[in-house]
């Protein structure tokens, strides 16, 4: 290297210039370089902090509890359950003998079918009375079974069992509050043993009937119709309720004129809203918020096709035909206006062939034609086909006549729609439960739901609305942790920790057996996580990605840093080799 | 329904009243009797059973040839449902969805109106009641009254736009911004405070749109009048307007019977198809023939079944009516008594493919002998074997200009460049046409005009700069002015509003008002996708409320038709605006990129040369730089230090001889300068400047 001491003129012959140095080396450039990287280090967690994306703390821990909570044990409901057995020889048998083995034979059936969300839990407890005419042995102390009261009720006068269910409502009506199932059986001279499910929370046995058949029978009813709601294999399964998030459903119903040039049809739905739906609704109304609208459309053919049998003397559509029966292009059945946001619509159609398709007749595949003429869509509503009785007159008339579906008819098409209606919450529609140990009639409410359904009914929403939450909340977590660069709102976190409240609540009102305030607290988890889900929020800064950000800073920092730096390095290399230097001279001195 | 017969028979009544006319004098009395039954039948109909009150479609078609040869199609589609508390909420041909709306936002009235194409007020008229009522501004309008407290206007306002947009598939949703739609006081329409006006120029009508507006009717468009509507014959048109007005009394106090009343109306202009050359007779062009075939491609088979009417109307103005008397009494023999109506099937001037049922006389037309006339055809007769399609062919050729507005407005912008410019709304009278003056010289000396305007908040109107020119000589603004009332826009939030009635002198030929603005500058984020191509200024509301456009036909009492009904209908006559293109200064899109990267640039160059500069250690350089120097010196770096030192202005400095002090080195100053003489400073000035001409000179030369 060149000469860099600063004396030159010093001569010292053992003194090298090119590798010693005589003064220490200055370590002001070195410190301040350092300074600077320094402080640039300093000030990164600062930058860092000023372009952080605002992220609402979610308790991501507790959803994954909850979900895997739901998803490991379904949510059971403590149910109770009364038999009471009249006329029985009280010696036989005792009352816990008796309660015993029904809760084994409810065990029994209940290991069958395999615990279903929204059902009761195992251990269920079964009160026994024994009432016969001397005495009244009770193995419960709950019970308040009023004893001989049975004996009071006429049973050979009056054979109507609407009379007997509703003189049975009046012995079972507790005020405490507490549902509890009854299931009466009656020992009578009768041959024919009946079983009959009334419309409110007990059912009734009378005949020649013996102990151990009773039992079985008991357990059966409480098992399958009180507590599974009477449903068979292939029905609609629960988590497809027809009910929206927010409890809301809309009955949509609409009358199809295929063909307004043959004829035009109406009718007067004022009428049926007024008599036969409204106590329908107010039925329905611990479970959900129905509200019904209605319209007329026109020109509003089917879009597929049918055939002519001579030997029923109609048109037949198959059951291969239905899913290209609804002709979304011209049915223009729309969503309403009414039911905004999450609200389920329900559409019931009642299809009015065109002359030249009349009478329409569904063939089911065993061909037979259908006596309903009609079918539901899960999810989306039913649809019943309704052949005027002016099918078979000559349609040759120049200018359509208008008609009125009569009062008769209507009331027909309207017991159609609520069994569809029932078909579309899971319930049965024929009226009868086939069981093992033989049929029971099931008693039709003029309400359309009994109200031993509506509490399967409730059941099974608050269950499925609690899992849905469970998994709505847990794709909310898997979403917000996959994007670390996505802004989270307070709004979604203050829902995400209401819904969670609200989870727990229904648990814990489930695990009380408050059917209602369960029910009603899983529509509130339900509804918070979704609207958490689908905030309008959620997705909007995420393109604010980190490329982004580093495409805008890039042009400061890289060349800055660049700089500092190399600045660093140079002069740490530069004081080392000067500080060799040094010493070399230091140790040739010495 | 005897309802049904009775009005078959009333129809029956009017047909033969017209032909027997000199039979009337002996029937007179039994007539009267039938009249005064009907009444008495009517007035206990009304007052007693309220079973009576019934949902009713009606549908209608008006075509009307026009001057510059083409021809006006309007349909019109009206439904009617009794109050709800009559008659409850399950209907039968309403609409369900425009049924939930009214109820869910309390809706008073709207109107909604989609327009491709821009009304031509002075060929195709102005002073009717479908250019009075269906001319819309192109784009959508959209006004609507609420029967909900003030504070709650706005919302319901966003809540209406929003649903309106999902109804009909346009983006009316964007009229939810507070800058999109203002709320006029008095001029629009007289609802005090609860109305809200929008519209949106821009927005393209598609066939999305008639889609769910079809959809409303009952028959769509598989039966009826509407049959006819063939998408691609329609959307061909000189101009397509849709439009949808809705009044409802529902949640008023008066227990009127009104209901609700929706309205669907659907102007086209249509040019038709006239094959190969123009027919000429006696050097003179006719006037285009043409069927409802050659219009719309399409025939209507029979009317929609549940509509209670089904008409189709040709319609003669009053202008082309004392035309074709004119072009008549020329070509023929003078008759005795010439009736333009005595034969419309076939007469010498023009043939109609079939005869009308019946023909309606526009009465209480003083000022001038002749009166429009309306042929009426009904569809009921016709079905799938025999279609209806109405045909008009011309045999001599007509010329004749349409009744025009008491003044032609129009609106347009002065001024160039980025920063201010002008709006000017001029009137002006065509001379062609003196009846309205004379209307106007009647009723008083002034003719009064409401002029309505609405301006974006981005175009900052100075409205104190409002001046008015008659005649072409500035007046004085407040003599002119009976009423004005403005709303200054407010940045961002609102736009401004100007509402006045404008006083103008009787016979006046030209006045125009002009006002002054500045262009105002948006947050980048606020522009369109498209900046460049400018910002529009909706149309102004131009309305001549002296005027009123409406056509009185004779029997209507008997004959409570809605076309009819909207033709009489009372109505102030309206004309609007050009929508005005407002080019504003739109900055390059990338600025923001550009600004963060130079900044940073610049930034990191100073922090850098700043670092550089404090760790730099400048005697020890100069020394190494020195002594590389004297090691190995080549010819270039002689020849470059050479030339270096010379555009310096320093000899060459030896670099064998070291330098002794320091100091000499870290002077910047060349040594000698104190001492230079300025003649050699002068002539080193000169080496200089030439040597950098020279430069760019061979620059210029070399990469032109």
């Amino acid at each position: 290297m060149a000469e860099i001491s600063e004396a030159p003129s010093t001569l010292d012959p053992d003194f090298d210039q090119e590798n010693m140095r005589k003064s220490k080396p200055g370590l002001k450039r070195l410190t301040l370089s350092l300074a600077v990287l320094f402080s640039f280090l300093l000030g990164l967690p600062f930058l860092l902090k000023s372009i952080e994306i605002y992220r609402s703390p979610l308790p991501f821990r507790e959803i994954d509890d909850l979900s895997t909570a739901f998803e490991s044990s379904p949510i059971l409901f403590p149910c109770h359950f009364r038999a009471v057995f009249v006329n029985f020889d009280p010696n036989s048998y005792t009352a816990d003998q008796l309660s015993i083995s029904v809760q084994a034979h409810m065990a029994k059936f209940a290991a069958k079918n395999s615990l279903a969300c929204g059902t009761c839990a195992s251990n269920v407890t079964v009160s026994v009375t024994l009432d016969s005419n001397s005495n009244c042995i009770s193995n419960g102390n709950n019970v308040d079974w009023k004893c001989g009261a049975l004996n009071e009720f006429k049973f050979a006068e009056k054979h109507e069992d609407g009379l007997l269910d509703e003189y049975l409502a009046s012995l079972c009506d507790n005020n405490s509050g507490a549902k509890v199932y009854t299931v009466v059986v009656v020992k009578t001279e009768q041959e024919e043993v009946r079983a009959v499910v009334g419309k409110y929370r007990h059912a009734w046995i009378m005949g020649r009937i013996f102990e151990e058949e009773a039992i079985e029978k008991i357990a059966e009813i409480f098992v399958n119709v009180f507590v599974n709601g009477g449903k068979e294999e292939g029905l609609i399964h629960g988590e497809f309720m027809p009910l929206g998030a927010d409890g809301r459903i809309v009955l949509s119903f609409n009358l199809l004129n295929a063909d307004p040039h043959n004829w035009i049809y109406d009718w007067d739905f004022q009428e049926i809203d007024e008599n036969l739906l409204s106590p329908v609704i107010d039925a329905l109304k611990p479970l959900a918020d129905v509200s019904v609208e209605s319209q007329v459309l026109y020109h509003t053919p089917k879009s597929s096709f049918s055939f002519w049998d001579d030997r029923l003397d109609s048109y037949i559509f198959s059951t291969k035909d239905l899913p290209f029966f609804v002709n979304s292009n011209e049915w223009h059945l729309d969503t309403s206006v009414a039911a905004g946001g999450l609200s389920k619509i329900l559409q019931f159609v009642v299809y009015v062939p065109s002359a030249k398709e009349c009478p329409l007749q569904l063939q089911l595949p065993n061909g037979e034609i259908s006596t309903t003429n009609g079918f539901i869509s899960p999810m989306w509503g039913g649809i019943v086909v309704w052949n005027p009785s002016a099918c078979l007159m000559d349609s040759k008339i120049k200018h359509p006549l208008r008609y009125k579906i009569s009062s008769e008819d209507s009331r027909k098409l309207f017991e159609v729609f609520m069994g569809q209606l029932r078909q579309l919450f899971g319930l049965k529609s024929d009226g009868l439960f086939v069981g093992a140990s033989g049929t029971s009639i099931l008693l039709a409410s003029e309400r359309g739901f009994s109200e031993w359904e509506l509490d399967v009914l409730s059941r099974q929403h608050s269950c499925f609305n609690l899992l849905q939450c469970g998994t709505t909340l847990g794709s909310l977590s898997r979403l917000v942790q996959s994007l670390p660069r996505m802004i989270i709102m307070d709004d979604i976190g203050k829902q995400v920790k209401y819904s969670l409240e609200a989870a727990r609540l229904t648990l814990s009102n489930a695990s009380l057996g408050i059917y209602d305030a369960s029910a009603e607290s899983s529509r509130q988890a339900r509804l918070l996580a979704e609207d958490a889900f689908y905030h309008p929020s959620m997705m909007s800064v995420s393109y604010y990605s980190f490329e982004h950000c580093f495409a805008v800073y890039s042009p400061f920092f890289l060349p800055v840093l660049l700089h500092v730096l190399l600045a660093v390095l140079r002069e740490w290399k530069r004081y080392k080799q000067e500080s060799k230097k040094y010493y070399a001279w230091k140790a040739k001195v010495k | 329904m005897f309802k049904c017969c009775l009005h078959s028979q009333l129809q029956f009544r009017s047909e033969t009243s017209l032909e027997s006319d000199h039979l009337m004098g002996s029937r007179e009395p039994i007539v009267l009797m039938f009249l005064i039954l009907i009444s008495t039948y009517e007035s206990s109909a009304k007052g007693g059973i309220a079973e009576e009150l019934n949902e009713e479609f009606t549908e209608g078609l008006l075509l009307r040839p026009l001057p510059d040869r083409k021809v006006l199609a309007h349909f019109h589609f009206q439904s009617i449902v009794p109050p709800t508390r009559i008659y409850g909420r399950h209907h039968h041909l309403f609409p369900k969805s425009i049924y939930q709306l009214v109820n869910k936002f309390r809706v008073r009235e709207m109107e909604l109106s989609f327009t491709q194409g821009r009304w031509n007020y002075e060929r195709w008229g102005g002073y009717d009641p479908i250019s009075s009522s269906s001319a819309k501004p192109p784009g959508v309008e959209l006004w609507a009254d609420f029967d909900v407290p003030l504070d709650q206007v706005d919302d319901s306002w966003r809540n209406l736009t929003h649903a309106l947009s999902g109804l009909f598939c346009a983006s009316i949703n964007f009229l939810e911004h507070s800058t999109s739609y203002s709320a006029p006081q008095w001029s629009f329409h007289s609802f005090a405070g609860k109305l809200r006006y929008g519209t949106l120029p821009r927005e393209a009508l598609c066939t999305e749109n008639l889609t769910p507006w079809l959809k409303l009717l009952p028959c769509r468009d598989k039966a009826g009048l509407s049959a006819l509507m063939d998408r691609p014959s329609i959307h061909k048109g000189y101009y397509h307007s849709q439009r949808l007005h809705l009044t409802s009394d529902d949640f008023g106090t008066a227990k009127s019977n009104a209901g609700t009343m929706l309205e669907q109306t659907l102007t086209v202009v249509l040019q038709p198809n006239t094959l190969g050359a123009r027919a000429m007779v006696s050097g003179k062009t006719l006037q285009p023939s043409w069927s409802l075939n050659s219009l719309f491609g399409r025939k209507v088979h029979g009317k929609c079944s549940v509509s209670k009417s089904s008409n189709v109307y040709v319609q003669f103005e009053q202008n082309l009516v004392s035309e074709l008397k004119e072009v008549r009494k020329k070509s023929e023999a003078p008759e005795s008594g010439i009736l333009i109506h005595d034969d419309f099937g076939n007469n010498t001037i023009f043939e109609m493919s079939a005869s009308p049922d019946r023909v309606v006389k526009e009465v209480e037309n003083l000022q001038k002998e002749d009166s429009s006339i309306l042929l009426e055809f009904l569809v009921e007769d016709y079905n799938d074997s025999k279609p209806f399609d109405l045909g008009l062919r011309w045999k001599l050729p007509v010329v004749w200009s349409c009744q025009q507005a008491p003044l032609y407005a129009s609106r347009f912008l002065m001024g160039s460049g980025n920063e201010r410019g002008a709006i000017a709304i001029s009137l002006k009278s065509l001379s062609s046409n003196n009846t309205p003056t004379v209307g106007c010289c009647e009723k008083g000396s002034q003719l009064r005009i409401n002029i309505f305007q609405v301006v974006p908040w981005y175009v900052k109107v100075y409205y104190h700069t409002l001046k008015v020119f008659i005649d072409g000589e500035l007046q004085s603004t407040m003599e002119n002015i009976e009423k004005i009332h403005i709303s200054p826009s407010e940045d961002k939030v609102s736009p401004g509003v100007m509402e006045m009635i404008l006083r103008l002198p009787c016979g006046v030929i030209t006045a125009a008002l002009t006002l002054e603005f500045d262009k105002g500058f948006l947050h980048i984020d606020e522009y369109p996708p498209d900046a460049n191509q400018g910002f529009d200024i909706p149309s102004a509301v131009v309305s001549f409320t002296d005027f009123q456009a409406c056509v009185s036909f004779e029997d209507n009492l008997l004959n409570k038709l809605p076309i009819l009904n909207e033709l009489q209908e009372r109505k102030h006559v309206i004309s609007y605006t050009e929508v005005l293109l407002v080019p504003l200064t739109t900055p390059d899109f990338s600025m923001p990129y550009n600004v963060i990267t130079i900044t940073c640039t610049v930034f990191a160059l100073y922090f850098g040369s700043l670092l550089n500069v404090l760790r730099r250690r400048v005697g020890e350089e100069e020394r190494r730089f020195k002594s590389k120097a004297a090691k190995k010196k080549g010819p270039l770096t002689s020849l470059l230090s050479k030339l270096s030192a010379k555009l310096k202005g320093r000899p060459v400095e030896p670099p064998e001889t070291p330098s002794t002090s320091p100091s000499l080195i870290n002077n910047k100053l060349p040594p000698e300068t104190p001492s230079t003489s300025p003649s050699l400073i002068n002539n080193k000035l000169v080496l200089k400047v030439i040597l950098v001409a020279g430069i760019a000179a061979g620059w210029q030369y070399y990469f032109r």
